[in-house]
């Protein structure tokens, strides 16, 4: 075995255990961390160039904190990975594209996403149950293998799926008729169920709907992830979950938001969301931090930055990330305050976004 | 904590209007502005007021007249002895965050385009006979004219560079117009400033205009005074202009002026080591006025291959230039999201460097400019703004205008530096695929007096012409009592 693979065997084992464990201490993440970062300085090469020019090497990163984070938009131009790309199980791709560039994460094995996955959605979104039926608005993971939201939602109802769960979305986009005769039955039976999408399906679902009403059994949960993207329109975070509750039948304390990215291999998720912009928490084996994006250092608590987010289970691309993602810290997480760009532009000068937003059209 | 009270409303007492408190904070200093909330009643008396003050004393002024006035308004401003120039100096950094000295130079560089012989040429742009805003006038085809203004124009002002209302609040007093501005959050101050001098020096008008304010995105009040106005002056980026599009009514015309990116050619023949260096010093200047905030600031620009500094040495010149103008002109402090679109712009840069060996990056993260240097062509991008700047080097400036053309409906203004052949086929190239200004390099944030935004007809826009035909004349004679 190369001394690659070695290494990447090593880190998957130590990785599964650290995962799998109640908890972690400061001291415990920064030895896993430190473990995983030499991994990645030595066999993944644009992350240790970048690293080099940053002046953080094995040697001198003593800290997580030290571990130099890769800006997003990284994923797009350079291939991370320690293992070649041709050898990796699974490659998720982000569904933005910046003039027709995708970031890339590509994933040897999917057993430490997976692992990260499940042992974290079951504390977060299950509640007491040990499986719901599920109402997926979103293609399958067939339909979208480069989707890891497709992934998170499919393995999501293999594993915590009660019979009868199904996607609603196919070739010919969302089946409302189908949706609607779930959750009907739903209500009829008696039993909670659980609804899962992206945020903006969401939308387009109760657009169809019409206002028509749903009352689901109590434990019945919400799931929205992702921000609406352009794909439907705009709501604001309070009056979507006024929607969503008012609609559904679920209160807003059972609508979990989910804070994924592709260019992570673990999830962030609120207790609810009866008061926005709420608490996102992820599990002991990400961290993340709030820094200003042009000095990278930490802001002080309760004083907006960008997030950075150090997630181990993201072994073989780069487990620290500067997301351009604003955010607050707070003591049991952080705020989500949406995308740090020039949305309050001051001027007339065209902006990245509207001129992408033009781009796409 | 400093007070100021925005917006000018005629006829309404203080007392009954709601007011909102705007803070702006820059380090220590704070301030305080008060802008008005009107009740659905408020904004009907207002209209109407301004209405009918326009149709009894603008609109019998001549033109001539009212472009006096206004040159006496702006004399004030001009006039750093003034109490009103001197509050627009002391509070209009302190609201903006632009650097003090850079706001009183383009003040005054602004202001000075706004004199009584710059208006007559503004004027003269449009209209070859401007005497057609007062009486009939006749017409080459035969028959006489007449140009009306607007019985009510709202402008939607929006952003935060100083002064900027002015253009189309000053083109619509020209054409007569009832005029109401709704100033911008981030800079609510300057056109009520104007709008009460104006009334001190000219009584008669004080009635005819109004400067308003709502927030943002408040469609109630919006709609208030989209069905008030007969012509709508927006501005903003497309998805506010499309909103207001949508609740403006069809019989109203509507005149959306959107964000637009304007950028630099430097030419081989401007690239000898003589002149390379003051080129670098204006193209830098042109974008540090403002903080590369205006739509007629660069934000990049294309350098020929060829000339005595390679490119690749002019993107150096530029970094050194923009760090000498920093210390005279200081960025201004940058909000968590500014931060955030120059480091997601600095960080892409950053990551092309590494797939790219030929690309660099220059300048310090912290820093308060970056330039970035392509080798290879590459099209159009905007740059993160507040002095964040693309070098893209060609082979010929030509090849770069191909890659404008998708881009169209934005682009705006290019500064040139060029010998005159090259300068004129250029302009031909540049014209074709939508650039409406050319102009010299650090030039490009001083539009000259009667120039075209955005291409368009800044008063022509605005009017509306009664024709006499020749028909009427000649039926009239018939009846006439000298009649054979």
């Amino acid at each position: 075995m190369s001394d690659a693979r070695a290494s990447e065997s090593r880190v998957i084992e130590d990785l599964l255990a650290f995962i799998g464990a109640a908890g972690a201490d400061e001291d415990a993440f920064n030895r896993m961390a430190l473990a995983v970062f030499a991994h990645q300085f030595e066999h993944n090469q644009p992350y240790r160039r970048f690293a080099v020019q940053r002046g953080r090497t094995a040697r001198t990163v003593k800290s997580w904190r030290d571990v130099p984070a890769v800006p997003i938009s990284a994923f797009k131009e350079l291939t991370l990975t320690c293992r070649p790309p041709e050898d990796c199980e699974r490659v998720f791709m982000t569904s933005g594209t910046t003039q027709g560039v995708r970031g890339k994460s590509h994933h040897p094995t999917m057993a430490v996403w997976d692992r990260s996955m499940t042992l974290n959605f079951r504390r977060r979104f299950m509640g007491d149950q040990d499986r719901l039926r599920m109402g997926i608005l979103f293609p399958t993971e067939e339909a979208m293998p480069n989707s890891s939201l497709a992934r998170y939602l499919a393995l999501a109802m293999r594993t915590f799926g009660a019979e009868g769960s199904r996607n609603f979305i196919g070739d010919q986009g969302l089946d409302v008729a189908a949706v609607t005769a779930d959750l009907e039955r739903a209500e009829q039976a008696g039993e909670p169920y659980a609804l899962l999408g992206a945020s903006y399906s969401f939308v387009h679902l109760m657009d169809a709907l019409g206002g028509r009403r749903f009352a689901l059994p109590e434990g019945s949960r919400i799931l929205d992830t992702g921000g609406f993207k352009g794909q439907s329109r705009e709501m604001e975070a309070d009056a979507f979950y006024d929607q969503l509750s008012a609609t559904f039948g679920v209160p807003r304390r059972s609508c979990i938001n989910m804070y994924g990215m592709t260019e992570l291999s673990s999830q962030f998720y609120d207790d609810g969301n009866e008061a926005c912009p709420s608490v996102k928490s992820g599990p002991h084996w990400i961290r993340s931090r709030v820094v200003n994006p042009l000095t990278g250092e930490e802001v002080p608590k309760g004083t907006v930055g960008v997030l950075v987010h150090h997630d181990l289970a993201h072994f073989n691309c780069a487990s620290a990330i500067l997301t351009e993602d604003a955010g607050i810290a707070v003591e049991a997480g952080f705020r989500l305050l949406g995308r740090a760009d020039g949305a309050d532009a001051k001027g007339c000068s065209l902006a990245v976004e509207e001129f992408l937003k033009a781009a796409r059209v | 904590m400093e007070r100021e009270v925005a917006g000018y409303l005629p006829g309404l007492p203080a007392d009954q209007v709601e007011w909102r408190t705007l803070t702006f904070t820059r380090g220590n200093d704070a301030l305080e502005v008060a802008v008005p909330v009107l009740t659905d009643a408020q904004i009907a008396a207002l209209a109407a007021r301004v209405r009918d003050a326009a149709r009894r004393t603008l609109k019998t002024r001549t033109v001539a007249d009212i472009a006096a006035t206004i040159d006496r308004a702006v004399a004030r401003l001009l006039d750093r002895d003034d109490p009103w120039r001197q509050k627009a100096e002391r509070l209009l950094p302190l609201v903006t965050g632009y650097d003090a000295e850079m706001v009183r130079l383009g003040l005054t560089g602004y202001l000075k385009t706004f004199r009584r012989p710059e208006l007559q040429k503004f004027l003269v742009e449009d209209f070859a006979n401007p005497s057609i805003l007062d009486d009939f006038q006749p017409t080459p085809k035969g028959g006489f004219a007449k140009a009306h203004g607007p019985e009510l124009l709202l402008h939607i002002w929006a952003g935060n560079v100083p002064g900027l209302p002015l253009w189309s609040l000053i083109s619509g007093l020209l054409v007569k117009a009832g005029t109401v501005g709704k100033v911008p959050t981030a800079e609510p101050l300057f056109a009520g400033w104007f709008a009460r001098i104006l009334a001190e020096v000219d009584p008669d008008l004080a009635d005819c205009l109004a400067i308003v304010w709502w927030k943002g995105g408040d469609e109630a009040q919006e709609l208030m005074w989209l069905v008030q106005a007969d012509t709508v002056v927006a501005y903003g980026g497309n998805d506010a202009l499309a909103a207001i599009r949508g609740r403006v009514p069809i019989t109203t015309r509507y005149l959306p002026y959107g964000h637009k990116i304007s950028f630099g050619m430097v030419a081989r023949s401007a690239l000898d080591v003589g002149k390379a260096g003051m080129v670098a010093n204006r193209a830098a200047y042109d974008v540090v006025r403002y903080d590369q905030q205006g739509c007629y600031s660069p934000q990049l620009f294309f350098v020929e291959r060829g000339g005595r500094v390679s490119p690749r040495e002019f993107a150096g010149y530029f970094a050194n230039e923009l760090a000498a103008h920093e210390t005279r002109f200081p960025r201004r402090a940058l909000s968590m999201a500014e931060a955030g679109s120059v480091a997601a712009w600095r960080n892409a840069e950053e990551m092309k460097t590494f797939a790219q060996p030929t690309r660099t990056l220059l300048g310090d993260p912290a820093g308060a400019w970056s330039v970035a240097y392509a080798d290879a062509p590459e099209g159009l991008s905007p740059c993160g703004l507040n002095r964040t700047v693309t070098i893209v080097a060609v082979d010929r400036l030509a090849d770069a205008v191909p890659g404008l053309a998708p881009h169209r409906a934005f682009l705006q203004t290019v500064g040139v530096a060029a010998d005159p052949e090259e300068l004129h086929r250029l302009a031909g190239l540049l014209g074709a695929v939508g650039v409406t200004r050319i102009c010299a390099l650090g030039r490009m944030t001083a539009p000259e007096a009667g120039w075209h935004h955005d291409g368009r007809f800044n008063l022509l826009d605005l009017v509306t012409l009664t024709e006499i035909e020749q028909s009427a004349e000649q039926a009239a004679d018939a009846f006439a009592r000298y009649v054979d």
